[in-house]
């Protein structure tokens, strides 16, 4: 297999982590060579967060060269276009239609663009653009904090990642609290089926 | 972090997702490593904290030391009894063990032991990107650095093996991308740690007044000579790919990725030298290897530290061989973590090939969305102490005071609209630099510092502002634990790296027992009376210390969700005039302006209740918590 890149962007608290560690598990378990990126420390206090996901037999670099991301999953919609240098007009985005409004932006009055133009924009260079609200369907789950579990559900509703939908549930299952796997699971299968059922890939 | 039964498993051959840090902590169980000490700091920080949570289990006793000399010696003592040992450190941290380690190298061990100093290229999260491999010159102590998770848990096994053959402490460097890269690791059989030690009085050798130290040195360079014999065997020095062509690519660390990846993205015919024992290097290998080419390229990471010592090796081997690096023409950045991108600009400019991929026009493309993006600072959490602290220290002092700061979460104080902090050096640095900067201005000056650095490298520097008669004012933000590096616990919270219970060391106690004659401890959170002792405390003629005390909120929330507690959220009243007072004076994250009107965000609001303190209208209501 050509190796898969996978780059995750949003805000730190979001649980970006989290999800990166389920992406790269469950493509282990498929016996795929994986290297996950993460920034822990300083950068994690509500600051921009990226992580990267490869897999493949032949990786060895832990990050994403610009311009080669198979997946952009974007957690929040400026990060998501912060980061579209990574893309190509070959990348599936999915992108949480949830902004977090960067901190001190409020008294500055800087200009903020609306999710609809961040949309526009991303469909500027890449047409395969899938946005979900996340956050809605991870409240629907039992807490916000499954929001990263929604995200890998829709994405394995997109058929776009090499990992089995089973290796995806099973990484969650074992990355998770116990106490909350079947509030994760639940989290999981909104994701999914909403992805499935309601979201047809955007056509501009 | 993975459940921290995966890390026991003794299932020799199962392949596990670990992160490097954590293989570092495998390599540990499989080799028997019955002491390991720490202080945390990132990106070694999950070292310490994965064998935290196992040490009672796997039977080896693991200690979060005051501050990384303190733990280089506990370990010396430990390895010099004969019980292999671990010490793991993040880069700048090794600077405050280097005295320790220096004098060590003479002493030499007798168990196994193995120092890992955890590099920060780019400075993700450190004050410095300095290139620790200069200490293995320094020090004249072997030196491995891996490239992947893999090579992290076997040259940790490797380390102590080195280290019991030529009786010396071994340096393991992995840098961000190796220590937080998550990759396939494959285990081997664990080792059941052996803790039991003998010390054997030995004084001509582990005694270093000088008449002992001078032949000890002689000793050690005689090792020296050994340890080349090993880089020269080494399986971590190889050429990982013969080539047929000119050109040649000696790498090491994380480079060597991208190094890889690179030379096949421009399709290069190549011959690759991978260094994983970058000290002493293999001479005769790398002659040899710069023999078969025309055409050196060194791809390392900061500071030429191979390629200074691949000419010298060339001068002997190879002198018409042309090296291409970054001393003389700079052909890839001397400064900040390589990737995948600048090796492949520096390769194709050294043999004049095109670029795989036009960077200049993605460049082009988003540099116009990048334009108009705000940028996303991190930024203390909601609910943070932290923050009331500075609005009080701000709401007392005004612009008219020198704020000193120091290494902690707390440094984000510097941010907009709180603005506190004009100077950071290193941990303990805030004490002694406002001394200096008090004695020279006519200004009030305040240091601030967190609990843990309080106990890992204030100390000294507070018994001097009192034995010389500075007079300044500390204010420790005691947060109760060690929050920017994961929330370890320190000498100040009564809790061990066993996970049991110790005396609790109070700072007030401490800065009253130096001599400090103006000690108070507050919640920052009651803002009036935080706000009379810090003004009582600059009026104090000699040195004075307040602690601001109030724990963690990511701390109070973990408690909270471990109890099943739900947080009732702040809430707006009609009074709110809209004058974002809150948001102008606080920059909490959980303020937020929805539709122009001030709004909390009630996922974030951890009800604090500072809000409502600072609200000229009274408009903020604060239920507390359930």
């Amino acid at each position: 297999m050509k190796e898969f890149n996978i780059v995750i962007a949003g805000v730190g608290g979001q649980g970006i982590l989290l999800a990166a560690e389920i992406l790269g598990t469950a493509a282990l378990k498929e016996g795929l060579n994986v290297r996950v990126s993460e920034i822990h420390g300083m950068a994690q206090r509500g600051g921009s967060v990226i992580s990267n996901i490869r897999m493949g037999e032949k990786v060895f670099a832990p990050t994403v060269l610009e311009g080669t991301a198979d997946v952009l999953l974007g957690f929040e919609p400026i990060e998501t276009l912060r980061n579209l240098k990574f893309t190509s007009e070959n990348t599936f985005v999915l992108m949480n239609n949830e902004p977090v409004l960067p901190p001190g932006w409020a008294t500055k009055m800087i200009s903020f663009p609306s999710v609809e133009e961040i949309i526009v924009k991303i469909s500027g260079f890449t047409k395969n653009v899938v946005v979900m609200k996340a956050a809605k369907l991870a409240e629907e789950a039992g807490s916000i904090l499954t929001r990263n579990v929604v995200l890998i559900g829709g994405l394995a509703a997109t058929g776009r990642v090499p990992t089995e939908i089973g290796s995806l549930k099973e990484a969650t299952c074992e990355l998770v609290p116990a106490k909350y796997k079947k509030m994760n699971m639940r989290a999981f299968k909104l994701g999914y089926e909403h992805v499935q059922k309601n979201v047809k890939p955007m056509v501009f | 972090m993975p459940n921290s039964r995966v890390l026991l498993q003794d299932a020799p051959g199962k392949r596990v997702l670990l992160l490097g840090n954590e293989a570092i902590a495998r390599g540990v169980l499989e080799i028997g490593i019955g002491v390991v000490t720490t202080y945390p700091g990132t990106p070694a920080s999950e070292i310490g904290d994965s064998i935290s949570a196992i040490a009672a289990e796997a039977g080896l006793y693991m200690e979060y030391s005051t501050n990384e000399i303190v733990a280089v010696e506990v370990a010396a003592g430990a390895a010099n009894s004969g019980v292999r040992s671990l010490t793991a450190m993040k880069h700048v941290g090794f600077n405050v063990a280097a005295d320790a380690v220096m004098t060590l190298a003479y002493i030499g061990v007798k168990g196994g032991y193995v120092i890992v100093t955890a590099g920060d290229p780019e400075c993700y999260s450190s004050q410095n990107e300095q290139d620790n491999r200069f200490y293995a010159l320094l020090s004249n102590l072997p030196f491995l650095e891996p490239s992947d998770p893999q090579e992290a848990k076997e040259m940790t096994i490797s380390a102590i093996e080195i280290s019991e053959e030529l009786e010396l402490p071994v340096l393991l460097r992995p840098t961000t991308r190796v220590s937080h890269t998550r990759g396939p690791v494959i285990y081997g059989r664990l080792t059941k740690p052996n803790l039991k030690g003998e010390f054997v009085r030995d004084v001509r050798r582990m005694v270093m007044v000088p008449s002992n130290a001078r032949p000890m040195h002689v000793r050690l360079l005689e090792k020296l000579e050994r340890a080349r014999e090993i880089s020269e065997a080494s399986p971590y020095n190889r050429v990982v790919r013969e080539g047929t062509g000119e050109l040649g690519i000696i790498s090491s660390s994380s480079a060597y990725n991208y190094a890889v990846e690179a030379a096949d993205l421009i399709g290069l015919d190549v011959g690759i030298l991978k260094l994983g024992m970058t000290h002493p290097l293999p001479e005769k290998m790398t002659g040899e290897f710069l023999k078969k080419h025309e055409k050196i390229v060194i791809v390392e990471e900061l500071e030429p530290y191979l390629e200074i010592q691949v000419k010298a090796i060339a001068k002997e081997y190879a002198p018409n061989v042309e090296i291409y690096g970054k001393t003389g023409r700079l052909y890839f950045p001397r400064k900040g973590e390589l990737s995948t991108r600048t090796v492949i600009a520096g390769l194709a400019e050294i043999t004049g090939k095109e670029s795989p991929i036009n960077f200049k026009k993605i460049d082009e493309v988003f540099s116009e969305i990048l334009k108009d993006l705000p940028s996303r600072p991190p930024v203390l959490c909601a609910g943070c102490p932290h923050r009331a602290s500075f609005y009080v220290i701000r709401k007392v002092t005004g612009e008219n005071v020198i704020y000193t700061t120091d290494i902690g979460c707390y440094a984000l104080g510097i941010a907009p609209p709180l603005n506190v902090g004009d100077i950071l050096v290193c941990m303990g640095a805030s004490i002694g630099t406002a001394q200096g900067i008090s004695k020279v201005t006519s200004k009030d000056t305040i240091a601030i510092l967190g609990d843990s650095t309080f106990f890992h490298a204030a100390i000294p520097g507070l018994v001097n502002a009192i034995y010389n008669n500075h007079k300044v004012t500390l204010i420790v933000l005691d947060n109760l634990t060690t929050a920017m590096t994961g929330s370890q616990p320190h000498p100040g919270t009564g809790v061990t790296g066993m996970r049991g219970s110790s005396e609790r060391i109070l700072i007030e106690k401490v800065a009253e027992g130096c001599g400090v004659k103006y000690v108070k401890v507050v919640d920052p959170f009651d803002i009036k009376e935080a706000a009379t002792i810090l003004k009582e405390a600059l009026q104090h003629p000699g040195p004075s210390v307040i602690v601001f005390r109030s724990p963690c909120a990511l701390m109070v929330a973990r408690e909270k969700r471990r109890k099943g507690a739900k947080t009732v959220p702040c809430e707006i009243t009609e009074k709110c005039t809209n004058c974002m007072a809150c948001i102008k004076l606080l920059g909490c994250p959980a303020l937020i302006l929805e539709d122009k009107k001030v709004t909390i965000d009630e996922a974030l609001c951890m009800s604090c209740g500072l809000c409502v303190s600072v609200c000229p209208y009274n408009a903020i209501e604060c239920k507390g918590n359930s």
